[in-house]
Order: C-alpha cells, then sequence, then structure tokens
C-alpha cells in the first residue's frame, strides 16, 4: 500500500490536518533530500524488528542531496493518521551534525547512554510517548497506518538549555522557522492484525 | 549493579513522584494494608541450593515462577546506582506478595494474568524470557508495556503496568512494618528523617539544614500507634468487610 492510499484509509479529518503540515513545511523547503534504509522501504510494512512485535530498535536511515548551507539535521518518525492534534510522533532526533550520511540502526534507548561519535551534538527528542527514544509503530488493529521517516536540513543548530527536557517535534518545528533549508521523507506503512 | 545500566524511569522521575506517594503510604492507617497481618517472611526456602546461587526465600502468594519474575521487574523499575539500593534491596517485591494476601488480593488475578503475559511478550518480541534479557531489552520491554504497545494482556499492557509500578512505589517507600522499605532504604533516598510524635525546634533547624538525621523509625515502633492496634483495625475491618 502506498503512503497516500494509507492517509486515505486514516480518513478524511485526519489526511486534511496532514495536508495541512505537509503545506507548513513546503513554505520553507528548498531542496529534497532522498532518504533511504537498508530495512524500511519505500511503501513497504515497517520490518518487524522496528516495531514492539519485535526488537523495537529505530532503523538505519541514509540520506542524501543535504544541500550545502545545511549546518544541522533533525530526523522525525510519525504517524499522520492518528495524534491529538496528527501527527503521532515516534522519534525525534536533532542536531545531528550536516557531515552525517545516516543514522545507525538501534540508538540506544538509555538517554544517559551517548550516542555514536559521528553524531556528535545530536539529541534524541521528545516523543508522543513523552520519551527521548525511538518507539516503532503499534497501530491499534484494523487499518495500515503510515510511518513518515522524515529529514530536514537546518541552517543553524536548534539552542540547547541545559537541563531541559528534550524537545518535542512541535517545539523543533517552531524553533527552526526560516531555517528548512532541505526535507525527504521515506514512507512505510504497519499493520496490526 | 553498576551505575551505568538504563533505566526505565530515572530516579529523579521516582523521587519526585513518590514524594506524595511515599507520605501517602506512611500516614495510612494499619488496616489499609490487610498485609500486616501476614508473619514476616525472612527464612530461606527449604530446597536444594547450589553452593554458588544466593539463598532463595519463600514467598506466601506468588509461584516461584512469578515471584522471579517480579523480583526482576522492580529491580528494573527502581534500579539501585549511585544514590542508594533500589526496589529489590527494599524488597519491594515481598511487599507486594504479602499484600497480595491482605488488602490488594483483588489484584491476585491481574498479577497472576499479566506476569504471564508479560513473560509471553518478552519471548514473542525479543526471542528470550524476561530473566534471561539484558537488562537493556528488559528496559525496552517495560517500556512497551508501558506504552500500551504490548500484545498478548487481557486489556492494555499499560494497566498493567501502572498496577506494578504503583506497588512497586509502595514497597519501595511504605512504611517497613509492611513487609517492604527494608532497612529504611526508601527513606533515605527520599531523605525523609523517619516518623516522629515530638520535634523540637533544633530538630526543625537541623531539617532545614538538611542535617537531621533519620531516626529508622517504623510508624509501629510507637506505643501510640502499635502493632496491638494495627491488628485490632485490621480485624475491625475484616468484620466490616464481611459483615454484609
Amino acid at each position: 500500500m502506498t503512503s497516500r492510499a494509507g492517509i486515505c484509509l486514516a480518513g478524511l479529518m485526519f489526511a486534511a490536518q496532514a495536508l495541512s503540515f505537509e503545506q507548513v513545511t513546503a513554505q520553507e523547503t528548498s531542496q529534497t533530500i532522498t532518504v533511504t534504509s537498508p530495512t524500511v522501504k519505500e511503501g513497504q510494512p515497517v520490518p518487524r524488528q522496528h516495531t514492539p512485535d519485535g526488537r523495537n530498535d529505530s532503523p538505519a536511515l541514509t540520506w542524501s542531496g543535504v544541500p550545502s548551507a545545511a549546518r544541522s539535521l533533525m530526523v522525525f518518525c510519525e504517524d499522520p493518521d492518528v495524534g491529538n492534534p496528527p501527527p503521532f510522533v515516534h522519534w525525534v532526533v536533532y542536531n545531528i551534525p550536516a557531515t552525517a550520511k545516516g543514522l545507525p540502526e538501534a540508538l540506544p534507548i538509555d538517554p544517559a547512554a551517548p550516542l555514536p561519535s559521528e553524531l556528535a551534538g545530536a539529541m534524541q527528542g521528545t516523543n508522543g510517548f513523552r520519551r527521548p527514544i525511538y518507539r516503532g509503530p503499534a497501530p491499534p488493529p484494523g487499518k495500515p497506518h503510515s510511518y513518515h521517516f522524515v529529514v530536514y536540513a537546518l541552517d543553524s543548530i536548534v539552542p540547547v538549555k541545559p537541563n531541559t527536557p528534550a524537545l518535542t517535534r512541535a517545539e523543533l518545528l517552531d524553533a527552526t522557522k526560516g531555517h528548512i533549508v532541505g526535507r525527504g521523507e521515506l514512507v512505510a506503512i504497519y499493520e496490526r492484525k | 549493579m553498576s551505575d551505568d545500566r538504563p533505566r526505565i524511569i530515572s530516579r529523579r522521575d521516582i523521587l519526585r513522584r513518590a514524594g506524595l506517594a511515599g507520605a501517602a503510604a506512611v500516614a495510612a492507617p494499619a488496616a489499609a494494608l490487610g498485609a500486616a497481618a501476614a508473619p514476616a517472611t525472612t527464612e530461606p526456602a527449604l530446597q536444594a541450593q547450589s553452593p554458588a546461587a544466593p539463598p532463595r526465600e519463600a514467598f506466601e502468594n506468588l509461584t516461584a515462577t512469578e515471584a522471579e519474575l517480579l523480583e526482576a521487574i522492580v529491580e528494573r523499575l527502581v534500579p539501585s546506582d549511585q544514590h542508594g539500593p533500589g526496589a529489590r534491596e527494599a524488597r519491594a517485591a515481598h511487599y507486594i506478595d504479602r499484600a497480595l494476601g491482605g488488602a490488594l488480593a483483588s489484584s491476585r488475578p491481574a498479577y497472576a494474568s499479566g506476569l504471564a503475559a508479560l513473560d509471553r511478550y518478552a519471548t514473542s518480541s525479543r526471542g528470550k524470557r524476561f530473566l534471561d534479557l539484558p537488562a537493556t531489552d528488559q528496559d525496552s520491554v517495560l517500556i512497551d508495556v508501558e506504552t500500551g504497545a504490548a500484545t498478548g494482556f487481557a486489556g492494555s499492557s499499560a494497566q498493567f503496568f501502572g498496577l506494578l509500578l504503583n506497588h512497586t512505589r509502595q514497597g519501595m517507600f511504605g512504611d517497613p512494618y509492611y513487609g517492604g522499605n527494608a532497612a529504611f532504604v526508601g527513606w533515605d533516598l527520599l531523605g525523609y528523617p523517619g516518623i516522629r510524635t515530638m520535634v523540637t525546634p533544633a530538630d526543625q533547624k537541623a531539617l532545614e539544614a538538611h542535617e537531621l538525621k533519620p531516626n529508622h523509625k517504623s510508624a509501629y515502633d510507637y506505643e501510640t500507634f502499635n502493632k496491638a492496634t494495627a491488628q485490632h483495625d485490621l480485624h475491625t475491618h475484616e468484620d466490616l468487610a464481611h459483615g454484609d
């Protein structure tokens, strides 16, 4: 099933809200980033190991086409089919060095554990479960949901205040208004019987 | 246990949330927890042990399999770290076990089905029983149970997690009389100086300066609120419970 079909299945209301989000981000985006993964494939089911039906490890991502103006990158995994308001956020990573070519699989779930050295300065943000970690797709049984792995290139680094909670997707989008110089996404689906 | 093990809930979270819960547990009347009537379980199980195995203690209500699993879970919910001992050392699982024969008896079926479901979920998702998983994977399983993403539970797994966490806090920070908070480790973690029937001006000054030494006294160490009173209150409540 394609991502477009997944959005349609989720209902007109959710689709409309997801569309408004796309419109907002499109206003600032100047260059398309190509996002791929060794395990997650466009339009295909998210592999079990990246869901709570398996180990629930974050997937490896790779990207290309990052604008030369980029100083940092941020990554979200979001489900536009649910959330109040949508999307429901499964994963947030920000302040990824612009030189990084991707994210390795299975980023740590212990907030105190360091990220790999090639991601120096990067942080995992707060997801919809209020945790600064990856938690994979777990839709209610019934119909497939679509999962958007979105990569943003920014011409800035997000300021980080000490002793404050990791930022949410909404806070990051607010903080980076006018600083997005590239965007790309990989969309997969997942369904529970 | 080393300090660098991942934890499902941070110390700061536990301390922030436990302040009220702990105080409430301390202030609870004796009859609030029927487990008070149960005798303390301190005798090692009379079973063959390998020379290297630590002695195992008998549980009163949980099966050996359930008890072993519960011990491992509470250890991940409040792990030992540089700030002090955790829920295993506080004997939170023993508190829960005793209480399941008293005030928490209505939760016994939830523990039977919930613990079995958690172990099945660990096996189906991570390939091993919960006890056999490394700490990081145990935490990952517990997070999925907490968020309701785990499958195979009667209802939402989040509901069972809430039950577990609530009872673990009680076992960690309640009055030691009820079988948890062993050696007052929970109160020491909170910096709670202990139950006092009288506070002098000097005590108050020391408390404000964080210099008041804990007295390590249970409420039932005082004559005004002793175990005989607790037993009396317990039986009174039992009579009421079975009187209609």
